[in-house]
């Protein structure tokens, strides 16, 4: 489907969901609730497409014996199983369950105990790429926050440190927040109004 | 009807009449200048050396499902993948998107055939270079790091939704020795983008990548249209403020 019709398609559904939103009785509530339902269903077939273009792009690889196409080979072993496994006893049966607790959760586990050392090496990187006094006063921030918000090795909690973190999370921390938000919140209403113009088309217009 | 609805809608119509008019104003004048973001200005230069020394581009546009409320930064991703895959086009290694999100994928494929057809080179477009690297924050790090590392990747961008597992990616970026320009929507990922990343896109900044890099009238009109409603906002809150602070709440 291509422009104009896939553009009119897209503008009209995006205004009457929209009008759902700010209306919400009548025919235009049910219709926002349909044209939702429609977009979950969509949504669940578009996760399908991923995964096959996931799987394609990783057979490529084992094909062409690529560097690290082991890895490929392993992932999909390990989803074929999964998905065997899910499929034919069911996501919540112990089996699958077992897999989710025993493979995935450590995996993710372990990356995320990598992710904490790694926030520490580019904490120091910081001063070494970029260093003036905003990245001091970063670095310096994130200290503050940091040894305020547990107790310390040997002297437990000290009470200056939780004020000055209490008053940096609750003050500074929250204008600058509220302002990066509203940033982002106007950032996205501009970004849907050039969807529903048409001058954005991202479904290859 | 709801109050809320309806102011809702108010602000809503005001922001498309305001796009509407700086539109249509941005025609009838030159260019406006805006100030001066410096990823923006390496992005450039990146994409006309990676054309050069044959190396690729990597865009990735995060997982913020279209159909969730981290959807807008994805679109916004889209548009910078679609002006960065225009202008690399003409380069010997296709740019490659990832994205942690089925439907962004498929809006990746698009995007990029879509740039390709505009270029004129519509036969050179691959369909694996729009990838779903992984449907979990995790699986979608681990799939994109073995990307930036082993495909010749000369610069990374990640404009779109990211916490901060974004950090694996600038730290693969980093030892292969490509820089990673970076921008989310998600407060976390700033922060940590803002160590992490070369160059950091910070709050609305990811969503002015259309207006930066000449994407149209529309993409400055929002821009424009963005800057003059933040500061009514700010003026709004100046005068709530002071209303408050001798006694009249107007919030009631």
């Amino acid at each position: 489907m291509r422009t104009p019709l896939s553009a009119a398609v897209a503008i009209i559904v995006g205004l009457l969901i929209l009008a759902g939103y700010f209306f919400p009785f009548g025919p235009l509530l049910s219709l926002k609730n349909t044209l939702i339902q429609w977009a979950m269903i969509l949504a669940g077939f578009a996760l399908l497409v991923g995964v096959v273009n996931l799987i394609k792009v990783h057979w490529i690889k084992i094909r062409k014996r690529s560097p690290g196409s082991i890895y490929s080979l392993i992932l999909i072993i390990s989803l074929a199983v999964t998905i065997v496994v899910a499929g034919y006893f069911g996501p919540v049966a112990s089996s699958s369950l077992w897999i989710f607790n025993n493979v995935q959760v450590p995996v993710e586990t372990s990356l995320l105990a990598l992710l904490s050392v790694l926030l520490i090496y580019v904490v120091v990187r910081l001063l070494r790429r970029r260093p003036d006094s905003i990245s001091i006063l970063f670095i310096a921030t994130v200290f503050l926050v940091l040894l305020g918000t547990a107790p310390l090795f040997f002297i437990g909690e000290v009470r200056v440190l939780t004020v000055i973190r209490n008053f940096i999370v609750q003050v500074p921390a929250v204008a600058g927040a509220r302002g990066i938000l509203l940033g982002v919140a106007l950032g996205a209403i501009a970004t849907g109004i050039r969807i529903l113009t048409g001058a954005d088309r991202p479904y290859g217009g | 009807m709801n109050l809320n609805n309806l102011f809702g809608f108010i602000f809503v119509l005001v922001c498309f009449g305001l796009v509407i008019y700086f539109g249509v104003a941005a025609r009838n004048r030159q260019a406006r200048a805006w100030r001066e973001i410096p990823a923006f200005g390496k992005l450039r230069r990146a994409v006309g050396l990676a054309v050069e020394a044959g190396t690729r581009l990597h865009i990735s546009i995060g997982r913020g499902a279209i159909n969730s409320p981290q959807g807008a930064s994805g679109l916004a991703g889209t548009v910078l993948l679609e002006r960065l895959a225009r202008a690399a086009s003409i380069g010997d290694r296709p740019p490659i998107a990832t994205s942690g999100d089925g439907s962004l994928g498929i809006l990746s494929q698009d995007t990029l055939r879509s740039a390709y057809r505009v270029m004129g080179v519509e036969n050179q477009y691959d369909p694996n270079s729009g990838r779903v690297a992984g449907l979990t924050p995790f699986s979608f790090t681990a799939g994109t790091m073995p990307i930036i590392r082993d495909e010749q990747v000369s610069i990374s961008v990640l404009a779109g939704n990211f916490g901060s597992e974004a950090v694996l990616m600038t730290d693969a970026a980093e030892r292969s020795g490509s820089p990673t320009i970076g921008g989310t929507d998600n407060l976390s990922g700033q922060a940590v983008l803002y160590a992490a990343a070369d160059e950091t896109l910070i709050g609305e900044e990811v969503f002015a990548g259309g207006a930066y890099l000449g994407a149209g009238p529309m993409h400055e009109a929002s821009l424009t249209m963005q800057d003059f409603v933040r500061a009514l906002i700010v003026l709004l809150m100046i005068i709530a403020s002071a209303l408050n602070l001798i006694g009249i709440d107007i919030i009631k």
